[in-house]
């Protein structure tokens, strides 16, 4: 119990100066989110641009007098409620775009996550075991190469192939514009139609990754003494590859798993505005775009969120299912 | 240094690179890279003008890459940008590793609150999204004309701190072994202990990740010029890749494809070059990794 108390601690701790932090640096952005709105009022009303400017502020709820200080408290002050601020470009509450946008980009960070590992498990034992044969060459090569591609030229390269060149994936949004959302086998086609490219970008970079990482666990758990005492009690083959070597190299990744999950909601914004797939890094590319402070200190405060719920719950999962782990 | 420990390092360090086969493709791949941002940018001339009638002229003996929205060759473009390129991935890593290492070991070696003070703020930087900080990080400066030392650090201040954690892991297993308490009981100065006992053995691994930073730094500064968030070279890949995309519109007519396709051939040819030689010096120093040979 001790430790889990000691652990909270730490981690609102870091909660705190991590947004802290990134607080400054959103609003020390040079540009003034005021301005977007100032040009089109000074044309609609054709009217000088200081004065634009000035309505844009009051309707935009800015105070040019304000301190950092003082817009600090309220930010601090709103997120205690649970209110992650409010969109200037939008005109709406952080909240409201986080609950629109969030569930996609979480619809394509599961399936690309699910994917990925089941895949990377299989590939990277199959590998470990093909040890020395053309099967360990192709697969250890190509996740190498896959790893050379950086994932926003990836996420280039398939948007590319699929959807410009072969025009089989849609170029954008999570569901066709005429369709209504509803629950009919056409519209729940056409939304994993949508999400496959955005999908494929996040998980083949995963998927090298999971693969390597399992190619190297099971080769090293091969060499140990148990293997060798196993084999010696007469066990089947299969039996050893399955009960004593893949079960011991899964059980670290399992660990990363959630930690991976986390980080994937922070290196999912240029995929998502690359695909303008609308979830939470298409409105992160957006804010950033039009100075929208607001949106972006809320986008940040919430993959902070996540990263630290996953890293908690990555230490707590290894200790269930690895006994020499204790908390303390 | 002696001739004799010359050549232990040598057979040590140096030659097992050559002999293992992914390093020394890796090697090979980054030598030429190397070469091409020292003897190539000095010996290919750069001819910027843009030349209407040969635009968009594809891959042939008088230009290799072909020509690009401009008709300006490309293969001269990539060969003078690789300067930019390879010198911001080398800076940027190089500070990484040097902020990873100092931070990792002052962390495993303080005890008490200075230390947790240390683990705090590693942690602070592993829960920010990194490319997304990086972004408003250089948002911050673009309207300063930085040069390659200060855009290689906005880039090393998002990749150092995974580093650290792994230093600081190492030095703590250190710290209990008997030699350490050896130097403390002979109340040997904190500084000798930390260079000469600590650090020492780190070196291996130090260099190892400075060889596997070359991704991170590769992506984030090519990722930073694709964005067009910072002022720099015009021939660096990732402002090269962004024309390409978005100035020519290469993505949406096949015309363009070999301008998208040299450049991006480029970029991951030379992370590859890194991939590779990170993988060969894991094999060695681990042997227990060692795949197909």
């Amino acid at each position: 119990m001790n430790y889990f108390i000691n652990r909270v601690i730490y981690l609102l701790a870091v909660f705190v100066i991590a947004v802290s932090g990134i607080f400054v640096l959103v609003n020390n952005m040079p540009g003034d989110p005021a301005y977007g709105l100032a040009v089109s009022i000074a044309q609609q009303r054709n009217m000088q641009i200081e004065q634009a400017l000035e309505i844009a502020r009051s309707m935009m709820g800015i105070d040019p007098d304000e301190s950092l200080l003082t817009r600090y408290g309220k930010f601090m002050s709103n997120l205690l409620k649970g209110n992650l601020g409010y969109s200037a470009f939008y005109n709406t509450s952080v909240n409201d775009i986080i609950s629109k946008s969030l569930p996609w980009t979480i619809f394509v960070i599961s399936l690309a996550t699910l994917l990925s590992f089941v895949v990377g498990i299989f590939l990277g034992a199959l590998a470990a075991q093909k040890r020395g044969t053309v099967i360990e060459w192709i697969i250890s090569t190509v996740s190498s190469i896959i790893q050379a591609i950086p994932p926003f030229i990836l996420a280039v390269l398939i948007l590319f192939v699929f959807s410009v060149t072969l025009r089989l994936l849609p170029l954008g949004g999570a569901y066709p514009v005429d369709v209504e959302p509803s629950f009919s086998f056409e519209f729940i086609y056409k939304m994993f139609l949508h999400a496959l490219g955005p999908m494929l970008a996040t998980a083949i970079p995963q998927m090298a990754s999971w693969t390597l990482a399992m190619r190297g666990n099971t080769s090293q758990i091969m060499e140990e003494d148990f293997i060798r005492f196993a084999e010696i009690r007469g066990l089947r083959d299969s039996v050893i590859a399955r009960k004593y070597i893949r079960n011991n190299a899964v059980l670290p990744l399992v660990a990363s798993l959630a930690i991976g999950v986390g980080y994937m909601l922070g290196g999912h914004t240029l995929v998502e505005s690359i695909f303008n797939y609308p979830g939470i890094g298409f409105y992160f590319g957006k804010a950033i775009a039009v100075r929208d402070f607001g949106l972006l200190t809320g986008l940040f405060t919430l993959i902070v969120i996540g990263v630290i719920v996953a890293t908690f719950i990555a230490d707590f999962v290894y200790s269930l299912i690895d006994p020499r782990v204790k908390l303390k | 240094m002696t001739k004799e420990s010359l050549m232990n390092f040598y057979l040590d360090y140096i030659q097992p690179l050559f002999k293992n086969r992914k390093s020394l493709i890796g090697l090979i791949i980054l030598l030429i890279y190397i070469l091409m941002a020292t003897v190539g940018a000095a010996v290919i001339p750069l001819d910027m003008n843009s030349n209407f009638a040969e635009r968009y002229q594809k891959p042939s003996l008088k230009h290799p890459f072909g020509t690009d929205y401009f008709g300006v060759d490309i293969f001269q473009q990539i060969v003078h940008g690789s300067r930019a390129v390879i010198s911001l991935t080398l800076l940027a890593s190089f500070l990484a590793v040097l902020i990873g290492t100092i931070v990792g070991v002052a962390r495993g070696y303080l005890e008490g609150i200075a230390g947790k003070i240390i683990d705090v703020i590693i942690m602070v930087f592993l829960v920010i999204p990194s490319f997304p900080a990086l972004l408003i990080l250089s948002a911050i400066f673009m309207d300063k004309d930085l040069n390659v030392l200060q855009i290689a650090l906005l880039v090393a201040i998002w990749l150092w701190a995974p580093l650290a954690k792994q230093i600081s892991a190492q030095v703590l297993s250190i710290k209990t072994r008997d030699f350490i308490e050896a130097s403390k009981i002979l109340n040997m100065p904190l500084r000798y202990i930390l260079f000469n006992d600590i650090v020492k053995l780190l070196i291996p691994y130090i260099f190892i990740n400075f060889v596997m930073q070359i991704k991170g730094a590769m992506e984030f500064s090519v990722g930073l010029m694709f964005l067009g968030l910072a002022k720099f070279d015009p021939t660096h890949w990732g402002i090269m890749l962004n024309y390409a995309l978005y100035q020519a519109g290469a993505l949406y007519t096949t015309q363009g494809f070999h301008y998208l396709f040299f450049v991006i051939l480029n970029i991951v040819l030379l992370i590859y070059g890194g991939i590779l030689l990170s993988q060969g010096i894991e094999e060695i120093f681990n042997p227990r990794v060692r795949g197909n040979e």
